[in-house]
């Protein structure tokens, strides 16, 4: 009783250290506590129903009954008599939750925060699983069994989590089942007496017991296979869909795949921005059509947190799609225009991110179901759970225009405004502070000092636009930026996000398509060369206002918007940008942007290093054609090396003179020689035919026997094996009568012709064969395969005999085997 | 008669001749014995192998028919003992008698005293009067009060016995079997030979009209050609092996001594010219094995409960040892040889 009683405990700890998983899946940390009461309650009455001797029905009864008890303590719905007897009105109340439990899992992203429902799923779940574990440990004496449900808890991350999933709480449950596999051996193992470790009874003390020593090996070839096989098969570790760049838990490094739908908030946009752009080839990524004029850039993601190591993106939060959306009808005002739109986006397979693109302000969509939610502050459209892989789907949107007139009029946000204290946190880098106090100097709005940054990042003060720079947004990559002056649109829209920041302004990067060159109507077809960044402001009342700082010669389909004009716009053109006033702008740089075009395809093609998902699609092909070369060709190795084996028989020694010496044997001393020779040759030329001959019978599956005399087994072939077939019976006669003559005899056999005979006997066997024995004969010839396996097995003999050798020699310095003596 | 030691054999004779003396030999006793060459050959073969040989079956198979056969093919001098339960040491050997004439021990020699010894119903003796025969056949000499006697060469005792079962019969000592090279069963002829033997003995005694066509000289010079027989590592390496495996075999409490590898070698040898090879073959020695060794051999007592024969279990024994590989070359397919000291025999050693 009491060895179960411990099983019971054990199992309920390990019931709990299974439910490790879900650590990754909560903010907080109240559904241990609460599901630490629950387990606790379950293994109570486990126990108490054991100590009155209850049948395993009434253990689960009891269990079940503990559950409840807990669950009605722990979520009280207002109607339980002495706060936790259950009522109907509970279990109602139970109902409800459980409900809301969906709700919430649709509604949260990881990770979620504690409320009600999901707590209240999540300790009936860990509870239930308690109670079952609790029946196949200690009820029915299968707790192998009970790594069944412990794995259906780790199975909950792992489908929140589309990718990555932390592996620190998998261990924990693993150890978790060790513990109570291990628990139950022990006790197995005390029911026959007491338990023999081996300690100071001169038992090798390393190896304690024969079954622990395999169960070290298994171990440590497990691993090493789990760590060798991913790494030998190609395409495990997705290397070619790897242009997001790597894995990472959630804002380590901030970056994700979302080539396979990875979760929003892990995504790097900035390293896949630049990867993108530096493709050399160049696909389609997004159809889109819409009814506004030239519209603003087609947007997807932002990144609002800023660190010491650049801009990152935040995991994103918000309601489904197919709910209702925020009014943007907010931000009207005098200066203000608003205007609804409708835009449809076609999405290409080879764009496949958490993310789908759409323009600000959406009011309703369409296409898109409720696995998409929209979060609000963001502006952004993300799914935990699918990604945007030939999506298509319209929506209406509101746009809203400025005049810079309007934005002048917004006041500063007051200090304590949750944007402004978010948004605003620069980490400290004093050349940029410098840099912005002398551009704000003077400037009494804070449009006029994101106006004073903006035009900063113009032709005049050196600025020019390469895609050659290396990425990065840490503060000191702005500070080379803002030094060297030379950068892509990722460091334009950085850089002037963290000085307007650094002037106290809320501000980010927002990452989208360009309008990009080819327009067909009012369809726009964008590819990988139109991915963008540019800066987003937040001015009060007006919300977030987007700024480009790209010079507009790099940028296809660059759009300018009235209040944030070309800053390099020549001066003999002003028409576009000098009309500050005007509304809308349209296409301020399209004309000239077509022509820099074929410049910077050339100037963009310059690294292909990066690999990207558009690129998928050839390479498949020649992985499969190239995996198939190799395993042909290592199929063909054992028959080639069959071949070559052949013919180095044949030509073992290659006669001077074949067959001539016995006749001319009657002369002299020097044919004597020649005889001595010729006899050394005559016998390796017999041995190696019967070589010949016993791997032949090993490929056509005839019988060896090591116990026979060459003699004997001519016989037997002779008798069984070539069957009627005189001429190949006499042939492996010869065989046999040369092989023991070379043997055994003082002179070997000459002058026969061994190697027709061997023919003979070959072709009589093959005749015999049936049609798998010679194709596998001929494809796999057994011989050879024999061969290396024995001499496998030799070479494993012999590493065993050297390691066993050297660990009795290291035995020898065991410091235990002295103390074991000392106490003997 | 000149005393010759065993030693002095004379020179070696050319295929050829051997095959034609020997030849003649073997036709010679088949006058008499029908449908048994392979028994004759081996008979033979003992003989040029400068061994002994024990031919054991029920009465009436002709035992001792081939016996006198083999002796009176050859020309030499042949002496009969017929062991009785009352027979001597001294009939065997000889004794010294003390000559009136002389005033003096005189050596009367005993039956041993000739090229071929045809001892008959050997194990009626005692094994008083069996123990006679240890010097002789061992050494080939005899010791009387003192003095030594060398024997002529070639000589062979060919010894007919009972099986044990037999009424009126002691078994012999291990030592006295083990002095006889090999032990031959007769068996019942076949149907036709015992046809033919209907024929030929009906009317008079073969054995009386067969005329000696060899003579000690020859079987001397046939005995050197034997000695001759050119002999592999290999094979020596197998009848090792095959001696061996009979003393770990786990069924048999005593293994073959050394001095049955040697027989064995120089039976091998002698079986191989007779089929006027100059080499041995291992299947020489798997063909000997049971003639040369199991009646040297005592089984269990689990193997006699069972039932089984030291026959059947040498022939089990030849059939499951590897043939030796080839030191020079190996192929592969050998069974790998055991390092010196630490390897594990092919065989569970014996307990005691």
């Amino acid at each position: 009783m009491i060895a179960s009683r411990n099983i019971g405990f054990v199992a309920a700890a390990a019931t709990l250290l299974a439910a490790a998983p879900l650590s990754s899946i909560f903010q907080q940390w109240t559904w241990l506590i609460q599901s630490a009461i629950a387990v606790a309650v379950v293994a109570g009455a486990a126990a108490l129903t054991r100590l009155v001797r209850a049948p395993l029905w009434g253990q689960v009864l009891g269990m079940l009954a503990g559950l409840l008890l807990a669950l009605t303590w722990l979520f009280p719905g207002g109607g339980e008599l002495i706060a936790f007897l259950p009522t109907p009105a509970t279990l109602a109340h139970f109902g409800e939750l459980a409900q809301g439990s969906l709700q919430d899992m649709r509604s949260y992203g990881v990770k979620v925060p504690d409320t009600t429902p999901l707590l209240f799923i999540s300790v009936l779940g860990v509870g239930s699983v308690a109670v079952v574990v609790d029946v196949l440990a200690v009820g029915l004496r299968r707790p192998a069994l009970a790594g069944l449900p412990m794995l259906a808890i780790y199975s909950v991350p792992v489908a929140v989590y589309v990718d990555s999933v932390p592996a620190l709480p998998f261990v924990v449950g693993a150890a978790g089942y060790l513990w109570l596999l291990v628990t139950d051996n022990v006790d197995r193992v005390r029911r026959f007496g007491r338990r023999f470790t081996g300690e100071g009874r001169d038992v090798d003390v390393w190896e304690s017991s024969p079954l622990a020593a395999a169960g070290r090996r298994l171990a440590v070839v497990g691993v090493a296979l789990a760590v060798v096989l991913p790494l030998a098969v190609p395409g495990m570790t997705g290397g070619l869909l790897d242009q997001f760049n790597t894995a990472g838990n959630g804002t380590g490094n901030g970056t994700g795949r979302p080539g396979q739908g990875g979760g929003p908030g892990r995504i790097d946009l900035f390293a896949s921005l630049s990867g993108q752009l530096n493709q050399s080839e160049v696909a389609d990524m997004v159809k889109v059509t819409t009814t506004e004029q030239n519209p603003f850039y087609l947007r997807f993601g932002v990144a609002d947190e800023l660190r010491p190591d650049g801009f990152r993106v935040r995991p994103p939060n918000g309601r489904p799609v197919n709910r209702e959306l925020p009014d943007p009808s907010g931000r009207t005002g005098p200066g203000v225009e608003q205007r609804t739109y409708r835009a449809t986006v076609e999405i290409n397979r080879t764009l496949s991110m958490p993310f789908v693109p759409l323009y600000t302000d959406p009011v309703s969509f369409d296409g898109l179901n409720g696995n998409w939610s929209y979060d609000q502050n963001l502006g952004v459209v993300f799914s935990n759970r699918d990604n945007s892989r030939s999506k298509r789907y319209s929506f209406e949107y509101v746009r809203s225009t400025f005049t810079p007139a309007a934005l002048r009029r917004a006041r500063p946000l007051p200090a304590e405004h949750p944007i402004r204290l978010q948004q605003t946190r620069t980490p400290e880098v004093r050349e940029v502070s410098l840099l912005v106090s002398r551009l704000v100097e003077g400037k009494s709005t804070d449009y006029d000092r994101v106006r004073a940054i903006y035009d900063y990042f113009s032709r005049e003060n050196g600025f020019s636009y390469s895609l050659s720079t290396k990425g990065g947004t840490s503060g000191q990559e702005i500070v080379d930026f803002l030094t060297n002056k030379v950068g892509y649109c990722q460091q334009y829209a950085a850089a002037l996000a963290w000085l307007v920041r650094e002037a106290g302004i809320p501000a980010r990067v927002a990452f989208g398509f360009t309008n990009g060159s080819s327009t067909n109507g009012d369809t726009y077809t964008l590819t990988n060369r139109n991915l963008h960044a540019w800066t987003e402001v937040y001015f009060d009342q007006f919300g977030w206002v987007p700024f480009d700082a790209t010079p507009a010669y790099g940028v296809q389909g660059a759009n300018r918007s009235a209040w944030a004009p070309d800053s390099d716009a020549p001066d003999p053109e002003p028409s576009d940008t000098a009309a500050p006033a005007a509304p809308q702008d349209p296409g301020a740089t399209t004309g000239p942007q077509r022509d820099e075009a074929a410049d910077k395809d050339t100037d963009a093609g310059f690294d292909p290093t990066t690999g990207a998902p558009v690129e998928r699609a050839p390479t498949w092909p020649w992985w499969t054609v190239g995996a198939l070369l190799a395993v042909a060709a290592l199929l063909a190795v054992p028959a080639l090396r069959r071949r070559a084996l052949r013919r180095q028989r044949h030509h073992l020694p290659t006669p001077v003179a074949a067959g001539p010496a016995p006749d001319d044997g009657a002369g002299g001393s020097i044919p004597m020689t020649v005889l001595g020779v010729d006899a050394e040759r005559a016998r390796a030329d017999a041995h190696a035919a019967w070589d010949e001959l016993l791997d032949t019978l090993v490929d056509y599956r005839v019988r060896i026997d090591r116990t026979e005399t060459p003699r004997a087994t001519a016989e037997r072939l002779a008798r069984e094996a070539v069957g009627e077939d005189a001429g190949s019976a006499t042939a492996v006669r010869l065989l046999g009568r040369a092989e023991e003559r070379a043997r055994y005899a003082r002179d070997p056999l000459t002058g026969e012709p061994l190697h027709p005979a061997l023919r003979t006997v070959r072709d009589s066997l093959a005749a015999r064969a049936d049609r798998r024995t010679r194709f596998l004969a001929a494809v796999l010839p057994p011989s050879v395969l024999l061969r290396w396996r024995t001499s496998l097995g030799d070479t494993s003999a012999r590493l065993v005999t050297a390691s066993g050798r050297l660990r009795r020699l290291l035995l020898r310095w065991n410091p235990r085997r002295l103390l074991a003596t000392r106490r003997a | 008669m000149t005393q010759q030691t065993w030693d002095e054999v004379g020179g070696v004779l050319p295929h050829d001749e051997f095959r034609a003396a020997s030849e003649a030999v073997v036709a010679n006793i088949e006058q008499v014995i029908e449908g048994k060459t392979a028994t004759v050959r081996l008979a033979l073969a003992v003989l040029l192998a400068e061994g002994h040989l024990l031919i054991e079956d029920v009465p009436g198979v002709g035992k001792t028919k081939l016996a006198k056969a083999l002796a009176r093919s050859i020309d030499c001098s042949v002496r009969r003992i017929q062991f009785t339960p009352d027979l001597l040491p001294s009939d065997v050997t000889g004794v010294s008698v003390y000559n009136q004439e002389t005033h003096d021990f005189e050596f009367r020699p005993g039956a041993v005293f000739a090229n071929l010894v045809v001892g008959d119903e050997i194990n009626r003796a005692s094994p008083k009067t069996q123990s006679a025969l240890l010097e002789c056949m061992e050494e080939r000499q005899v010791t009387v009060d003192g003095v030594t006697y060398q024997l002529q060469t070639p000589f062979m005792v060919i010894a007919t016995q009972n099986p044990i079962e037999m009424e009126g019969t002691y078994p012999l000592p291990e030592a006295q079997r083990d002095r006889f090279t090999a032990r031959i069963a007769m068996g019942y002829p076949g149907p036709e030979a015992e046809l033919a033997m209907l024929d030929g003995h009906g009317a008079a005694d073969p054995l009386q009209e067969l005329r000696p066509v060899s003579d000690a000289d020859t079987v001397r010079r046939l005995i050197a050609t034997v000695r001759n027989v050119h002999v592999a590592d290999a094979v020596k390496q197998y009848a090792v092996d095959l001696v061996t495996a009979t003393r770990e075999a786990p069924d048999l409490r005593l293994g073959a001594s050394p001095r049955a590898t040697l027989q064995l070698l120089r039976t091998a040898r002698a079986v191989a010219a007779l089929e006027g090879r100059d080499y041995v073959l291992p299947d020489d020695l798997q063909a000997l094995a049971v003639p040369v060794l199991a009646h040297r051999i005592i089984p269990t007592a689990d193997a006699q409960l069972a039932r089984r024969t030291t026959d059947a279990i040498v022939a089990e024994l030849v059939h499951r040892l590897a043939l030796p590989p080839d030191r020079k070359r190996p192929t592969g397919y050998d069974t790998p040889r055991p390092a010196a000291g630490n390897g594990r025999p092919p065989f569970e050693p014996r307990r005691p």
